[in-house]
């Protein structure tokens, strides 16, 4: 970014060596989207240069294992790829259920690098994708900008874009996820739809849908898209906007995208069968019935028909709707689906799918995170939307439903914050382009107020001529002076770099960290790496079984199957929510009826993540409630929150926990045998409380691995055959045993028998 | 000559394992009282180490070795067990695989009562013996504890006891009471309805422990790794004077029998406890889609399949092929999809010819056949049942052929309207540029 900034003032000084101006803006444009990308690409290395070159977090292990398993048997075994490795015993058809547009991405890359006799390994690919894409989602957003404004506009766009804390968020080294080049394909399917729109051409609109089966095959955020379209096609057709132009660009960017969306396996018939995807279809026959009206009212434009043309239009929007509710009662649509019911309700998923409540990255949004993801873009794009919304066209009414309706989503989940970053980043990018253009463009004489097509340019334009100011001291005086004008220009060039540092700051702190290996600080400012996940995974992955199942929750699934390569129960697919309830109603169980649905799933393994050691606060007992709730969703008979409640409705684990919770399987794992922590010793620091459960047995587990730090146990679960007697308790018998003490020492080994006739030498034997 | 060495090693250590039986008696009159017992036993092969109970270079394993395969308690008198021999050291052999025959008198101390109990069931108390004033022998001295038993109340399982038990028993001793709940125990030889247990020198005050038919005489256990434990009430049962003493009963049908059945019982007991019988094993297992020859770990959904297990029993201490008519397989993915009988056919194959369901996931065979008297035999295979492929659906579906034909039709179309746009030539131009 600072290499941006600087670029621009410098833009005009060298002016005068260079004449041709359209070369010369072209070199500058380039000049500044490389060097944004470059930035893009430096500042997302962090995590990188601190750790190592390594696949992050939860999710991208898994597509790391899929692109792996793509790139070692080929697309269509990927395609057909049944994982009996996951959800046991159900399984999963990873094809159909993937998103495969990441993993294409990287194996086509993998596959021309290796053409070229490049041999890098795929893992680095992985690991590196995301930065590289984020220099495309620059420029398609430098592209996105300029149609919308100006280059100049696009250039800051691209900039800011490039090193955003939002949007670097999902996109830095290592973190392997849909989203790294799904922000890319979402910003150039609006810009080809933009430059559509503009034009009517059909090579657009197909352009348009190409880009955005790219974005289907990478995410499903691809709703997004197919819901924001139509809505701008709608709010156009009620604003009276419409135009042949806009008619063809929607209809055969609609037809062309609808087939190919349906060839994602994932998406199958979703785009015909969904309410997600019905406003798309309304609209498409809304727009055909207007068309059909228009060409009426073209036939003959009397007076008549224009009254029919407004209640043709109004009662072909009522049947459409009306049709559409119709089916979706019927059942021919499907309703819409949890995660979408949360988005207009945000309580609907606390009370129904705890599964959906329970991500953290589905809550909603604080308002320290939007100036923390944002920084100073936050307080800008206003400015941009009010300018787009005053000098009103097509384009812009496409620009500001983005931003109203990407400002809605991200305020009710967090992760949404990351469909608002490239809208904020376009709208503070004309905003920052309108400011400059009013404090540097003044001594310009003859230039028209913004207007559409005229803007194009003016930024540069105004760039360029920059040197002029001192020669002509301006006669004509636009209002504001020299001082102001420099003032203003110096406050937003320091904004500009606070950004930069917050930026850097931001992607450094908060978003490198890879979260499985963890670093702590000693007092000193030493650096210690906690390596206990991959301990963990490593130890299952030499010391088990081969086919072992390993029984955790869900967060743990991708790392257990992608690092340790065992059969999971569960993982962060979550397609199966009575699966999931069951481990969860496993771990919520005391020993004994947690024995009986293990050994109903064949588990081997049990591991769970304890962090009352090191004070890692994201461990299994602080998300076991949870678990409980999830299970009760799914077992209320069995299971009850509030049993693991204190009667005063605490959640604790010391001795005043409630007895549910002191024995269930969860706690007995978590606290089995622990003894570190400080003093005293079992001292949990993360809950900086003493367990209230302590020095236990457990009767049908045994521990088989604790990590250094106590982060992962892992503990086996004894098979029905270790059971082998029955043996009778000493409680059940009903003949009492006096327990005699031992007569034999460690010399005199005899035993002791009744009657026994005592031989004496010279003596007869007495028998009795 | 080293090799010769080292095979007749091999070959002795490979006899020890199987067939070296410890023998723990109070004194060594027991070996001439029961010699017809251990005389069965020798002549099957077994070979006998006498060991007195309280011998103090008692050991049973050395070396984390075992030295023995089975062992024999006939040590009713032994309050503690010499050497390194203990309940603990006795059940942890059991654990190891190691069979157990144990037989009491009314005498009998609490370490019998501790090992009896870590299998299972409870002996009753010190001096209580089974008494029975309707079926006691004439040759009783009056406390009416030497008792005549039917072999009607023999289990049902001629694996134990053999098929021939015509002969009333001849039983002296404690009773034994199994555990409810405990589903491997097995109540081998129970008294009579008019039987009870308890001191028979003095007056019955409380109730007793054991009371009818729930008094039980001879008990037994497999554990899960299969080891096997009998545990009689009576030590008396296993000497040459039940051997051989003639039948008569003083009471209700006065049964009279020149001999007893003990003999006959006691060696099938020894046969069955030492596995010599009823014992069970996997030859093989093969399943194949039905048309192929190689096996597969992965069907597809509704595919048809051949599983196919090969079952061996131990006969006359060798393996011979297993008849039996209801081995069941299930085809299990939490639960069972599929259980059907396994089709008999000759050579001790055993088959079954089904169609996968329609669900993906993996499965489990699963052959568990688990039938008194015999080891559990339980065998699973892991296999995973996936989705059609891609190339694998259909590639026209009835139903779409009106779709077929208006796309085929359109085709067909435009190719026709192209071909006449291309090549009509309007008239009136073409005379126009004349």
């Amino acid at each position: 970014m600072p290499a941006a900034a600087a670029a621009k003032p410098g833009n005009g000084q060298t002016k005068g060596i260079f004449h041709n101006t359209a070369g010369f803006s072209t070199l500058i444009t380039v000049t500044v989207l490389t060097l944004a990308w470059l930035a893009g690409f430096a500042s997302r290395l962090f995590a990188v240069i601190r750790f190592e070159s390594i696949i992050h977090e939860f999710d991208p292990w898994f597509n790391y294992r899929s692109t792996a398993y793509m790139v070692q048997h080929g697309f269509y075994n990927f395609l057909n790829w049944f994982d009996e490795r996951a959800w046991y015993p159900l399984g999963r058809i990873v094809g159909g259920t993937v998103y495969p547009g990441l993993m294409i991405t990287s194996g086509t890359i993998h596959w021309i690098l290796h053409t070229l006799n490049i041999p890098i390994h795929i893992r680095d690919i992985c690991v590196f994708l995301a930065p590289v894409f984020s220099g495309l989602t620059a420029i398609a957003t430098y592209l996105l900008t300029s149609e919308l404004w100006s280059r100049g506009a696009g250039l800051f766009a691209a900039c800011f874009i490039a090193i955003v804390p939002g949007y670097s968020s999902r996109s830095v080294a290592g973190s392997y996820d849909n989203e790294g080049i799904a922000i890319f394909a979402l910003q150039f399917t609006y810009y080809l739809w933009l430059k559509s729109v503009k034009s009517g051409s059909v090579f657009w609109s197909i352009c348009t849908a190409l880009s955005y089966f790219y974005m289907v095959s990478a995410w499903g955020g691809y709703v997004f898209i197919i819901n924001l379209i139509p809505l701008h096609v709608f709010v156009l057709l009620v604003m009276g906007r419409f135009s042949q132009r806009l008619f063809v660009s929607y209809t055969v960017f609609y037809i062309v995208g609808l087939l190919f969306s349906m060839q994602i396996p994932f998406v199958g018939f979703q785009p015909i069968r969904t309410s997600e995807h019905m406003a798309a279809s309304g609209v498409f026959a809304l727009l055909m019935a207007i068309g059909a009206l228009k060409y009426l009212h073209s036939l003959n434009p009397k007076g008549q028909w224009k009254k029919l043309l407004i209640v043709g239009g109004l009662a072909a929007a009522a049947i459409v709707f009306l049709s559409v509710v119709l089916l979706t009662y019927i059942g021919v649509i499907a309703p819409w689906s949890g995660r979408f019911y949360s988005l207009w309700d945000t309580a609907y998923a606390k009370i129904h799918i705890p599964i959906i409540a329970s991500v953290s990255e589905h809550q909603p949004t604080t308002w320290s995170s939007f100036f923390f993801d944002l920084h100073v873009l936050v307080c800008t794009f206003p400015v941009g939307l009010w300018y787009c919304i005053k000098n009103i066209n097509d384009e812009r009414v496409f620009v500001a439903l983005y931003a109203l309706s990407a400002v809605y989503f991200a305020g009710v989940m967090v992760r949404l914050m990351l469909t608002l970053t490239p809208v904020v980043c376009v709208l503070s990018g004309i905003a920052f382009s309108i400011i400059l253009d009013l404090v540097l463009r003044e001594d310009e004489l003859p230039i028209p107020p913004l207007e559409n097509e005229e803007s194009k340019n003016l930024y540069d334009k105004a760039g360029k001529v920059k040197k002029r100011p001192q020669e002509i001291t301006s006669p004509v005086d636009g209002g504001l002076g020299m001082n102001v004008r420099s003032g203003t220009l110096i406050a937003f060039m320091i904004l500009l770099m606070l950004f930069c540092v917050h930026c850097t700051w931001a992607t450094s702190n908060a978003y490198s960290s890879p979260s499985i290996v963890l670093a702590s600080y000693g007092n000193d400012g030493s650096r210690r790496i906690l390596d206990d996940f991959r301990e963990a995974y490593g130890w299952l992955s030499q010391n088990t079984a081969d086919d072992a199942r390993v029984m955790s929750w869900w967060d743990y699934g991708y790392q257990i199957a992608g690092m340790g390569n065992r059969t999971t129960l569960v993982d962060n697919n979550t397609w199966n929510n009575s699966h999931i309830a069951l481990v969860g109603k496993a771990m919520a169980s005391n020993e004994s009826a947690a024995y009986n649905i293990m050994t109903a799933l064949d588990v081997d393994y049990v591991l769970v993540i304890f962090g009352g050691a090191i004070g890692y606060s994201g461990d299994d007992i602080n998300k076991f409630i949870w678990m409980v709730r999830i299970a009760e969703g799914e077992h209320p008979k069995d299971i009850h929150e509030a049993d693991y409640f204190t009667e005063r409705g605490e959640y604790r684990v010391d001795s005043e926990a409630s007895k549910t919770m002191l024995n269930c399987l969860m706690y007995k794992l978590s606290y089995y045998r622990y003894d570190s922590g400080g003093s005293p010793p079992g001292y949990d620091r993360t809950r900086g409380a003493l367990p209230g459960n302590r020095g236990f047995k457990l009767t049908y587990l045994e521990e088989a691995y604790t990590t250094e730090h106590w982060l992962v146990r892992i503990y086996r679960v004894k098979k029905p055959d270790e059971f082998n007697r029955p043996r009778l308790p000493l409680s059940k018998r009903t003949i009492s045993t006096t327990k005699a003490l031992t007569k034999k020492t460690s010399k005199r080994r005899k035993g002791v028998l009744k009657n026994k006739p005592t031989v004496v030498k010279g003596k007869r034997v007495k028998l009795q | 000559m080293k090799f010769f060495i080292l095979f007749t090693l091999f070959v002795t250590t490979k006899a020890v394992t199987d067939k070296a039986t410890l023998v723990l008696i109070d004194n060594f009159n027991v070996r001439e009282t029961h010699s017809q017992f251990f005389k069965t036993l020798q002549d099957r092969g077994y070979s006998l180490t006498y060991k007195l109970a309280d011998d103090a270079a008692l050991v049973l394993s050395k070396y984390g070795q075992y030295l023995y395969k089975n062992l024999i308690i006939f040590a009713p008198s032994v309050l503690e067990f010499g050497g390194q021999v203990d309940t603990d050291a006795i059940t942890k052999f059991i654990d190891d695989g190691g069979n157990l025959l144990m037989a009491a008198n009314s005498a009998a101390g609490d370490v019998y009562r501790e090992v009896a109990s870590e299998c299972g069931f409870e002996m009753d108390e010190e001096s209580a013996a089974v008494i029975d004033h309707f079926n006691y022998d004439n040759t009783d001295d009056g406390d009416h504890t030497r008792i005549v038993i039917s072999p009607k109340n023999l289990i049902n399982s001629p694996t134990i006891v053999g098929n021939q038990n015509t002969k009333p028993l001849l039983f002296e001793g404690t009773g034994l009471i199994l555990d409810k709940d405990n589903s491997l125990v097995l109540p081998i030889l129970s008294a009579d309805s008019t039987a009870y247990s308890y001191n028979p020198k003095s007056q019955v005050k409380e109730y007793p422990h054991a009371v009818g038919r729930k008094t039980v005489l001879i008990a037994a256990l497999q554990a899960r790794n299969n080891a096997r434990i009998v545990f009689s009430g009576s030590m008396f049962f296993f000497s040459d004077e039940a051997f051989n003493s003639a039948v008569s009963k003083v009471h209700g049908d006065k049964i009279k029998s020149g001999s007893s059945g003990n003999k006959e019982l006691a060696t099938h007991l020894s046969q069955w406890v030492f596995g010599e019988r009823g014992r069970l094993r996997v030859r093989n297992v093969q399943h194949h889609r039905e048309g192929d020859l190689k096996s597969s770990n992965t069907y597809t959904i509704t595919d048809t399949v051949v599983y196919r297990i090969e079952i061996d029993e131990l006969k006359n201490g060798k393996w011979q092929p297993f008849e039996a008519d209801d081995v069941q397989l299930e085809f299990v993915r939490i639960d069972p999809f599929i259980r059907t009988t396994l089709q008999k056919k000759p050579n001790g194959v055993y088959e079954a010819i089904f169609k996968v369901p329609d669900v993906w996931g993996v499965y489990q065979f699963k052959v568990d056949y688990d039938r008194v008297g015999f080891t559990r035999l339980y065998h699973s295979t892991q296999v995973s049942v996936r989705p059609l492929q891609h190339t694998q659906y259909e590639r026209f579906i009835p139903s779409a052929y009106p779709y077929y034909v208006s796309a085929f039709s359109m085709m067909i179309g435009v190719f026709l309207f192209s071909f006449v746009f291309l090549y009509y030539k309007e008239d009136p131009p073409k005379s126009k540029s004349e």
